[in-house]
């Protein structure tokens, strides 16, 4: 009863003095809007990288051969591709990566370029939309496959059909075999740049790069083998015949503690700035709040005559605050939502809404409200009857 | 009913200590219509807020229905206020944010009655003062006089002990005051509800059974 009276009184006082409700919701919707994009963009973020190790499996690993000054020198190609005879590896997908230039007429487009061979597709999972994939037939040919955006872009531009038309990358001309799917891309495994580059044989791309040598190969291990065993067994097959080099062993396991750990301290830093900015609203809810307690001080000074307890005027004003700040909160609820819809759709990453972010939103500005709420409202219980009544 | 025992009322502002109240004994009985006369500064207001709980005298006793009012709680005194005491301001005090049913629930809302049940009986009292027509109308859609008739009905909602009108007819004109004091009458006459009415006009003092005067701080009976 007195809450639902409380309730209506509070929004028809928020209503008389509409400009300074408006401007000390600004400071909430801000500082809920923060939190709530932050914390649904960084879901969105870990979501989209646990999707890509949903997709290639957690049985990758990826293999760097350290390069230090004076040992600039590669893994030699045949070694690689040996590490297959070991008992837990079942695939092994060596590359190299770089940038070359595409000419089209006048205009240059720059994008990565991937020297591979065939089990790279496979370990990847990247999917054929159009063609096929490169495969060990195809040594030394000037042939690619091209990612989605660059498929696109020559449709754009003109190139109809893409398959077996001509690409100009840096110096030379290679055929389009084939026409990558769409993939996820982000701090995984799977090397960045898929979408908008061009795949090429490995043995072309060795020929051509500035720097030949390989230092980086993924691999396929057999399910279930303990992260510190792959370790050794790596480290073991490469220290053999090449002593002293240094050798980087990441299992997909490790990549999503790493991340995740990432993203805690991410979402650590932006909650705490979040907070700030729900602070600086509070402070100006609070301040709000004296304003409307020393405006009716008269109006307090009648109600205790009626009979109204201390804690009456408190909750009066609690509520009041506590309205304030909801109001707040929901608007900054949907802008924060709608800040992450843009982020992720200008990523074109999945748009998700946690319902925690939500549930977090409306319970911050219901705790905002009532903590900077408290103090006006204790100071307005606390008023001396006489002295509000005369005022 | 109210029995007032050598209130003494004390005031200290900066260095000076003023005497508001210099023991003050007084009794007031059911059914009763006084009133307390005397000029301005006689320490009238005083005794209205000693009498309705609003002040807390220097020293001396308030009885009110035989039990000594104690001034340690304030959840105490608030509830004596509540539902021992009905206030008539000169200035009506109704508060201008909510209509005329409204501000009459208000009593009863901090006894924590249920909505339906109080508005009844808010609708109730308004008739009783005749502003039934304008229960529905914000404090500044009524004249003075319909705007103390809600106040009067907004006193005796909670069925108190004694109503305290401070200066009720002061900012009406001689005829709408008339119309007050005339309400007055009829509700003491015909309910027996016992009212002080304070007020520097002889007038109305001249219409009570019983004028208290008020000078100084004392009492000339």
């Amino acid at each position: 009863m007195i809450i639902s009276t409380n309730l209506r009184e509070a929004t028809r006082s928020l209503m008389t003095s509409k400009q300074r409700t408006l401007l000390a919701l600004i400071g909430i919707v801000i500082g809920i809007g923060s939190v709530i994009g932050m914390v649904s963009i960084g879901s969105i973020v870990q979501h989209q990288a646990l999707k890509q190790f949903k997709e290639m499996g957690i049985d990758i690993i990826s293999i760097r051969k350290e390069t230090a000054p004076g040992d600039l020198e590669g893994l030699p190609l045949d070694h690689i591709l040996n590490l297959k005879s070991v008992p837990i590896i079942r695939e092994v997908a060596p590359y190299l990566l770089s940038s070359t230039t595409l000419q089209q007429g006048k205009s240059q487009t720059v994008m990565s370029m991937m020297g591979v061979t065939g089990a790279f597709f496979d370990i990847n999972k990247l999917y054929i939309k159009e063609g096929r994939a490169i495969s060990g037939m195809d040594n030394n040919r000037y042939f690619c496959v091209i990612g989605a955006d660059i498929g696109a872009l020559l449709r754009n531009s003109g190139v109809d059909p893409v398959l077996g038309s001509s690409l100009t990358l840096g110096s030379r001309n290679y055929m389009i075999v084939g026409v990558l799917e769409r993939v996820s891309e982000g701090s995984g495994i799977r090397p960045y740049g898929i979408n908008k580059g061009v795949i090429v044989p490995l043995s072309t791309a060795r020929r051509n790069f500035d720097r030949p040598d390989i230092d980086t190969l993924l691999a396929r291990v057999r399910e279930g083998t303990p992260p510190a065993v792959i370790k050794q067994t790596v480290r073991t097959y490469f220290m053999s015949t090449m002593p002293g080099t240094h050798i980087t062993v990441q299992t997909a396991e490790e990549i999503i503690a790493t991340m995740q750990s990432q993203m805690r301290l991410f979402t650590l830093l932006l909650g705490a700035i979040g907070s700030i900015s729900l602070i600086v609203g509070g402070i100006g809810v609070m301040n709000v709040m004296l304003i409307s307690v020393a405006e009716r001080r008269k109006e307090i000074g009648i109600r205790r005559a009626l009979g109204a307890l201390q804690s009456d005027i408190q909750s009066q004003f609690i509520i009041e605050s506590v309205s304030l700040c909801s109001i707040g909160g929901i608007i900054g609820i949907i802008l924060g939502v709608f800040v992450s819809y843009v982020f992720s759709r200008a990523n074109h990453w999945d748009f998700q809404v946690s319902a925690v972010s939500i549930i977090l939103g409306l319970a911050v500005a219901f705790a905002v409200g009532v903590f900077f709420g408290f103090y006006p409202a204790r100071s307005a219980a606390k008023l001396d009857p006489i002295t509000a009544l005369r005022s | 009913m109210l029995a007032l025992e050598n209130i003494i009322k004390k005031y200290t502002i900066g260095p000076t200590e003023l005497t508001a109240l210099k023991g003050i004994s007084l009794e007031i009985k059911e059914g009763e219509l006084v009133s307390v006369i005397g000029p301005s500064g006689c320490g009238k207001s005083t005794l209205m807020n000693i009498l309705g709980l609003l002040d807390q005298p220097t020293s001396g006793t308030y009885r009110i229905s035989g039990r000594q009012v104690g001034y340690g709680d304030d959840r105490v005194l608030s509830t004596l206020r509540n539902q021992q005491i009905g206030f008539i301001f000169q200035m009506y005090y109704l508060l201008p944010r909510l209509n005329a049913i409204e501000n009459v629930t208000l009593p009863l809302i901090y006894r924590k009655a249920g909505r339906p049940a109080a508005r009844q009986q808010a609708l109730e009292y308004l008739k009783k003062v005749d502003m039934e027509s304008r229960a529905y109308h914000r404090p500044d859609e009524l004249s003075g006089g319909q705007q103390q008739r809600v106040s009067i009905a907004r006193a005796l909602v909670g069925r108190p002990a004694i109503l305290l009108a401070d200066e009720p007819t002061g900012a009406l004109d001689t005829r709408t005051g008339q119309e007050i004091m005339n309400l007055f009458k009829l509700l003491n006459e015909q309910e027996g509800i016992t009212i002080v009415i304070i007020t520097h006009d002889p007038k109305i003092a001249a219409q009570c059974q019983r004028s208290i005067q008020l000078l100084d701080g004392q009492i000339y009976e």
